[in-house]
């Protein structure tokens, strides 16, 4: 039972830093429908930037993913504003293929640009939670991931209240659902797809941040993340912040549980199987409204 | 439609930027061209970068010293491509190398599923391939063109068991429980295989942990506290993945995990492990490799910081140092650059002195008929206060091996 509740609570843990790098990207699509492949890149540069932080000013790690949503903020702004918004709006299916090169393009470029300038050389944080846990009764909680998971909670937490408290939320939410009518509206919907970009890029980054403080930092990072981002927010409903939080803990929930009924080697293959069954049972995915029908 | 065009342009433009740095001058027409084939972008990139600093020293060194004397003092020159982070890129690279320009011998490309496909594209087009990987199969296939110069795996792990079992009894702690964790590359599945199949067995060890994971690994709590509740007497350890290898060493620390660990390859003696987990939690973990410096190559090994800035020289710059003398040498030997003419100097070598010679342990560099160094066998390396040194044998060790607290 004991080793029931470790695997469990070591799952949810995991599935914290998943939840926050999923509702970016979740974001990005819900307001944009834009499918960033970039974002583990972002999420990358975000590790770097902590690190540099901690190394440098010789700031935690945890402040430092607080501190890296400004700058990732203003990045990704001016990414939308300089590339994205070239290829957003008009005709949407030529739109779409161009989107997709574009964050394939721009995920290429940044890994390559990143090896290049700060080497391949891995890198990490010594931080003294990193290999210290909390005792449960007979569980135990890693420090590290146990303050990740609580941050990422609250920045969570601060997004849908963003969304769904404030007048420029509810515009971004307005912009989402419609673009033409809230155009019609006074909605200035470009703003609200570079506000929807800035802000999916400054959260993978803080979720960056977070995994910095246990997990260490090199150019192909993005990598062991990417393809588990993307079936989070299919998984939650695309687009839905909620859902792709929801989606994120569930990864992780799975992917530890697998461990009990089948070997290390299939660690994800439970993943891709609740994957498959939420596609089968609720194609919207858990928290999605039917779009379309294919 | 314009603005994607001009988009397009402006990729472009970068990417030629970007390329543009990789242009180096044109060789003189007497120069001899070797191919280093390794990961210099994703996952394995840092290792082919430890890789191509112990090249570019070997090349430098020759080229001061005068050359090539046999071809009238022709320069080496290294022509690198990426191997990027899959076998297809691997494959692609060696194919582009190899047709570009005419390559006398090549070396690559550390991971044995790399090698694998490498060699077959060298043994094709009939160039000499050195390599370091330590899968058993590189050498399986009745190849001409392939060298291996370091121990295989399955020797290497009836040579670690050897090594650790006596280490255990000197001790007065006999191993008589085994773990095995670590991922499903190549040359860490070779080593497993005969440890599970024959050789635990027959020193009476039990194995009571046997986890493999494919590479990254989610999180390392489940197999540490398998570790914690079975605590083997050693654990045979092979996560050459960063990030997963550490996750584990700092699940170890959290947990308390006393067994002693023993590791398979030199990706756990890299200087970046000193920085991520501390020296502390490294004390004492130990690796078996192909090669490592030695006693003697203080020199070599201070000229190398100097160089290149890394705080000590470890397996793969030290390996690919060698190859590159040993090409040379064997271009010595065949007085021409024909990459034919180079293999078979390479299949009747015999060096036991020399730089080449000596970046291998026994420093004998002689290959059998299927392109394995006669005698080769691993060393192992240990961590102590942050830097790992080589503890076996002692004939060559330059530290005494530390026993586990």
């Amino acid at each position: 039972m004991a080793e029931l509740v470790q695997y469990v609570a070591t799952g949810l843990l995991v599935g914290g830093v998943y939840a926050l790098m999923s509702i970016g990207l979740a974001l990005i699509f819900g307001v944009m429908r834009v499918v960033n492949f970039a974002q583990g890149d972002f999420m990358m540069l975000g590790m770097y930037l902590t690190y540099f932080y901690a190394i440098s000013g010789r700031v935690d790690p945890l402040l430092g993913a607080l501190l890296s949503i400004p700058p990732f903020f203003v990045l990704g702004w001016l990414v939308h504003r300089g590339i994205l918004a070239r290829v957003t709006g008009g005709d949407p299916a030529r739109q779409h293929d161009a989107q997709l090169i574009v964050t394939l393009g721009l995920s290429l470029v940044i890994t390559n640009a990143t090896t290049m300038i700060l080497t391949p050389t891995p890198r990490g944080i010594p931080t003294s939670y990193a290999t210290q846990a909390f005792a449960v009764g007979p569980v135990l909680l890693n420090q590290a991931r146990s303050y990740a998971f609580a941050m990422a909670l609250v920045l969570a937490a601060a997004v849908y209240l963003f969304l769904t408290r404030t007048d420029v939320g509810k515009a971004l939410r307005a912009a989402a659902d419609d673009p033409e009518a809230a155009g019609y509206q006074g909605i200035d919907v470009r703003a609200m797809h570079a506000l929807a970009f800035g802000t999916g890029i400054a959260l993978v980054a803080a979720a960056g941040g977070l995994l910095a403080t246990y997990y260490p930092i090199e150019p192909t990072v993005a990598g062991n993340f990417i393809v588990l981002m993307f079936v989070a927010v299919v998984l939650g409903g695309l687009g839905s912040i909620p859902g792709a939080f929801v989606g994120g803990l569930v990864i992780g929930l799975v992917q530890s549980l697998t461990l009990l009924v089948l070997p290390f080697q299939l660690q994800n293959t439970g993943v891709f199987i609740a994957f498959l069954l939420v596609l089968y049972l609720r194609p919207q995915g858990l928290f999605g409204r039917r779009l379309r029908a294919v | 439609m314009r603005s994607l065009a001009r988009m397009l342009a402006v990729s472009l433009a970068l990417l030629l930027a970007v390329g543009s740095v990789y242009v180096r001058p044109a060789p003189a027409a007497d120069d001899v061209k070797i191919a280093l084939v390794a990961p210099l972008s994703g996952r394995w990139a840092r290792q082919g970068q430890l890789k191509k600093m112990g090249a570019d020293m070997a090349i430098e060194e020759i080229n001061a010293q005068g050359g090539i004397k046999a071809l009238g003092g022709a320069k080496l020159v290294l022509r690198e491509a990426d191997a990027g982070d899959s076998v297809e890129k691997a494959v692609s690279a060696a194919q582009r190398v190899l047709t570009r320009e005419k390559i006398s011998a090549g070396i690559g490309s550390w991971l044995s599923s790399f090698t694998l496909g490498v060699t077959e594209v060298a043994e094709r087009l009939q160039v000499p391939w050195l390599s370091l990987s330590y899968a058993d199969s590189i050498t399986e296939r009745g190849f001409k063109y392939t060298f291996q110069t370091s121990p295989v795996s399955s020797l290497q792990a009836e040579q670690a068991l050897e090594l650790v079992t006596d280490l255990a009894k000197k001790n007065k702690r006999p191993i008589k429980k085994a773990a095995i964790v670590g991922d499903n590359t190549a040359a860490s599945m070779f080593f497993y295989k005969p440890l599970r199949e024959k050789l635990l067995a027959a020193k009476g060890i039990e194995l009571v942990v046997d986890d493999v994971w494919t590479p990254p690994l989610a999180d390392a709590t489940a197999i540490v506290q398998k570790l914690r509740s079975a605590q083997p007497d050693i654990v045979f350890y092979g996560a050459t993945n960063f990030p997963d290898s550490i996750q584990v060493l700092q699940k170890v620390k959290e947990f308390g995990v006393k067994s002693p660990i023993q590791g398979v390859g030199a990706w756990l003696v890299t200087p970046e492990y000193v920085k991520t987990v501390g020296k502390e939690t490294l004390d004492n973990i130990q690796t078996v490799v192909a090669t490592h410096p030695m006693k003697g190559q203080e020199e070599l090994v201070k000229k190398f910081v100097q160089r290149t800035g890394e705080p000590f020289m470890t397996q793969d710059p030290l390996c690919t140092y060698g190859h590159v003398w040993l090409i040379k040498e064997a271009i010595e030997q065949a007085k021409s650059a024909d990459p034919k003419a180079i293999r078979d100097a390479l299949a009747k070598i015999d060096l036991q002195s020399g730089p080449a010679a000596n970046s291998f342990y026994p420093p004998r560099i002689k290959f059998d008929e299927r392109g394995r160094r006669i005698g080769a066998i691993p060393l192992i390396v240990q961590w102590q206060g942050g830097e790992p040194f080589t503890v076996v044998p002692t004939a060559v060790a330059t530290r005494p091996v530390a026993s586990h607290k």
